[in-house]
């Protein structure tokens, strides 16, 4: 088995070396005065197509074509090398005019997307082994609701005291909601600490005007407070993986398609 | 068993010589035979135990007689023909041929074919060979009359029949659990004939399987055969207890496991673990710390007899440098060290002798855990399948003498590694995987928790190959960065296997997969009690258009026991490690730490 970090450098190295084959045969061509976009835009749709097989091999699981991850390696690679034939091929950011410029952002966006999705997919891993728990995203609403229901069911133990009635404020006024909604759209986009930590200190601040019998219920309620967090946590993390893998797959066959039309308009126009 | 039946069990050799003084007030003979034996009447052509069965039981002849097959039977005639290998263009329509309810069968799978017969004897369902005459008409078979036993081996010593047995005619035996057999060994007679049979047709077969011994002659091998001393530590219904123990804290769960040999006594025997597991530890502190674990074929105390036998005659000898325990259960062989220095030790190359490490003088020193290589115990690895081994390559091995659960792994990432440079994983670790009893997983399944997505494809892949559902979970212990799912590891020690009633979950020889033939599967849910882990699970089988199948005798819901089954049928193989896009997941042997350690070490970077 090859450890990762020589497999890295190895397929770094193959990718400069063909980076280095496209720039000196498109000079070649240039120089005997071919048409050398033909060179690179042809590489480019070879590698458009090659880079949206892997979807293929991910439902073909069935079928002995090599495992997926070195289907995703050959992808990760190849959308570098498409990189460098975009840059031969549009020797600008974007190009000229509303159609090829167009499939000039869409084929950027494709490779943002991707060198985002390559980044995410390799720190998100670490983050949600970091914070406890183990929730599937399919079941998220489940476990939401069960963490509302223990919350609901801590509160119903609360009797009529003074002391009890601060904290049952606190819980429908704060709390309650809290763990009966969804986590907003911020905290989707970035994750954060900062609403466990005022619910947490809020819930602290309440200490002095407990009894020991409701401390101890506000003690629970803290831990439910924390469990919430780190299943919005998951969530989110869990959430935004998946999302990157429909934006990025939306976005590639979108790619494909606007450039076969490219294609046969210039096929048409030759 | 009733009183009659026991009293009539005494005038019938053996047991009608054996004296009533010779066991416990507490456990006498007419209770031993009493709570655990059972006389079975078996019809014509009823199969008693089945090639490659883990049985837990023998059986003694008590009239009639049986039928045992010397040649290989082929799995069909037992009723349970592994699936064949899909083509490609069967495996793709997967994708649209999916059935629209869960676990869905065809009759096929319902009811087994023409070559066997499930019927009800006395109280018990039993599988039979049709026209068993035909069937061993061209093999080589020996007949086993009244007062023969046969089935002592497997069940004593947790290792697979190695033949079929067939009634011929009707017959009628005692079949006597493990153990009744354990018990009924205080009898000197019994013991000696049980030992006997054992030296003679076993014990030199099983000190052949070690590696270390390939280079001895014939004669050497006799020797040591012949001073060999057999012995079990810990209970062998381990699975029973486990559940209790792994919530044990592990300084806790080694003071319970049975000492089979001490740190810093001298050395007296070398010990080879024919089956189980075995903790390697050392004393650390007040406590004692795990450093590796041993599994069958795995030697003890080599290192420091071979150290003993080339000290200089005024030098003391060295004590063992760490104790070895008995994880659940372990059957070991003893070789006593004077023969090992004479018979042995001459014969072994130099390079294959562990290194003497010496550990933690002082009880004051810590040591980080790699200053103890584990590795230590484990310089001359288990023979490999598939390898030569020495002078007498296992395919010149006569059949009796082959390993049969030696089987090969589909991977085995350390395969090119010296033996030497595994066994590098933390003692925490170690104490994780001997308290899960992960140790026992040949094929178990290990996420990479810092590279998975949570992307939930390896699910997905495994709904697609078994009809919509999935026959593993994305969950299941974790320690540090890896999760260890919930999907059948395929066991070295198979207790899910013991005692299946007609033998539907079996062990295919060539690749070690243990399956469910369906057909014969009676859904008894024994298998899926005794599975430790929870990794069989008993579900209700419709037709294709989703309604339930019943019994027609009983009106009851057919159940079937499902299993990961490795997509032994599927072209790709395990659809689960094929479908993960970012090198997460990994089928892996945990019988011993190689393996783990290699893989996580590519991950290194």
């Amino acid at each position: 088995m090859i450890p990762f970090r020589t497999r890295r450098r190895l397929a770094l190295a193959i990718t400069a070396v063909a980076v280095v084959l496209l720039v000196l045969g498109n000079g070649w061509i240039r120089e005997r005065l071919g048409h050398a976009s033909y060179y690179s835009g042809g590489t480019l749709l070879g590698c458009l197509v090659l880079l949206i097989l892997l979807g293929l091999r991910k439902r073909l699981v069935m079928l002995p074509l090599g495992s997926v991850s070195t289907w995703v390696q050959i992808h990760l690679y190849t959308g570098l090398f498409a990189l460098a034939a975009y840059a031969l091929h549009v020797p600008r950011i974007l190009a000229n005019g509303i159609f090829e410029g167009g499939l000039s952002l869409l084929f950027l966006g494709v490779s943002l997307s991707g060198l985002y999705g390559w980044f995410v997919s390799r720190s998100a891993p670490r983050k949600l082994t970091a914070v406890a728990g183990d929730y599937r995203l399919e079941r998220v609403g489940w476990d939401r609701q069960r963490i509302a229901d223990a919350a609901a069911k801590l509160c119903k133990r609360l009797d009529a005291s003074l002391a009890s009635n601060v904290l049952a404020d606190y819980y429908s006024n704060a709390l309650q909601p809290y763990f009966a909604t969804r986590p907003p759209l911020a905290y989707l986009a970035v994750p954060n600490g900062i609403r466990r930590r005022r619910l947490l200190s809020n819930l602290n601040n309440l200490d002095r005007y407990l009894s020991d019998e409701t401390r101890g219920l506000a003690g629970q309620l803290a831990a439910l407070v924390r469990t919430r967090d780190e299943l919005d946590f998951h969530f989110a993390l869990q959430l935004r993986l998946r999302l990157w893998v429909v934006v990025h797959s939306m976005l590639s066959v979108a790619l494909l398609v606007w450039s076969c039309a490219h294609v046969l308009l210039v096929l048409n126009f030759i | 068993m009733t009183d009659a039946d026991v009293n009539w069990l005494r005038t019938r050799s053996p047991f009608a010589a054996m004296r009533e003084a010779t066991f416990t007030s507490a456990m006498p003979l007419q209770g031993i035979l009493r709570n655990d034996c059972r006389i079975r009447r078996c019809q014509s052509g009823e199969i008693v135990v089945r090639e490659g069965d883990y049985g837990n039981s023998a059986f003694l002849v008590l009239s009639g007689s049986v039928r045992v097959s010397l040649d290989h039977l082929p799995p069909e005639h037992l009723g349970r023909k592994p699936p064949p290998r899909m083509r490609w263009r069967d495996a793709v329509a997967q994708l649209w041929n999916r059935p629209r309810v869960a676990e869905a069968r065809g009759p096929e799978a319902v009811t087994p074919d023409a070559t066997t017969r499930i019927e009800t004897v006395d109280d018990r369902q039993a599988i039979f060979l049709q026209d068993f005459p035909a069937a061993l008409a061209h093999r080589r078979t020996l007949a086993m009359g009244p007062g023969e036993l046969f089935g002592e081996v497997a069940a004593m010593y947790r290792s697979p029949q190695t033949a079929t047995v067939i009634a011929e005619g009707e017959a009628t035996l005692v079949e006597i659990r493990w153990q009744g057999l354990r018990l009924l060994r205080r009898d000197k007679n019994f013991a000696d004939q049980l030992e006997r049979h054992y030296r003679a047709h076993w014990l030199v077969a099983h000190l052949r399987e070690t590696p270390l011994l390939r280079f001895l002659p014939e004669d050497a091998v006799a020797r040591l055969a012949e001073a060999t001393e057999l012995r079990s530590f810990g209970r062998m219904e381990w699975n029973a207890e486990f559940q209790r123990n792994r919530k044990l804290p592990a300084a806790e769960q080694i003071r319970q496991e049975p000492l089979i040999a001490a740190e810093g006594t001298p050395p007296t025997d070398l010990v080879l673990v024919r089956a189980g597991f075995a903790r390697v530890s050392h004393h650390h502190g007040a406590g004692d710390r795990t450093t590796a674990y041993l599994g069958k074929g795995h030697l003890f105390g080599l290192a420091e007899i071979a150290a003993n036998a080339r000290r200089s005659p005024e030098a003391a000898p060295i004590p063992l440098q760490h104790s070895l325990r008995a994880i659940g259960f372990v059957d070991t062989l003893h070789l006593p060290v004077e023969v090992v220095a004479e018979h042995l030790l001459p014969y072994v190359r130099q390079s294959e002798l562990p290194p003497l490490s010496l550990p933690a003088h002082s009880a004051a020193t810590v040591q980080p855990s790699a200053s103890v290589p584990s590795s230590d115990r484990r310089a001359v690895p288990r023979d490999k399948p598939g390898e030569a081994s020495g002078p007498l390559p296992k395919h010149q091995l006569p059949k009796h003498q082959l390993p049969k659960h030696q089987l090969p792994n589909s991977k085995r990432p350390d395969s090119k590694r010296p033996a030497s440079k595994s066994g590098e994983l933390s003692t925490g670790m170690l104490e994780f995987l001997v308290q899960e009893r992960l140790t026992n997983g040949r094929q178990a399944l290990v996420i990479d928790l810092h590279r998975c997505t949570r992307c939930d494809d390896c699910v997905r892949a495994c709904a697609t190959t078994h009809g919509g559902n999935p026959r593993m979970a994305r969950s299941g212990p974790r320690h540090d960065r890896l999760q260890f799912a919930e999907a059948c590891m395929h066991c070295v020690d198979p207790v899910c296997m013991i005692g299946c009633p007609t033998g539907a979950i079996v062990r295919d020889e060539a690749s070690g997969t243990v399956y469910i033939s369906e057909p014969i599967c009676i859904g008894c849910g024994g298998c899926a009690a005794a599975c430790p882990y929870d990794h069989i699970q008993m579900v209700e089988i419709r037709d294709l258009r989703g309604r339930g199948y019943r019994d027609e005798a009983t009106g009851l819901p057919i159940l079937k026991a499902t299993k990961c089954d490795l997509c032994q049928s599927q072209p790709s193989g395990p659809a689960c490690q094929a479908a993960c896009p970012h090198d997460a997941l990994v089928r892996i042997d945990l019988s011993e730490p190689g393996p783990l350690d290699a893989w996580l070490g590519r991950r290194a970077g």
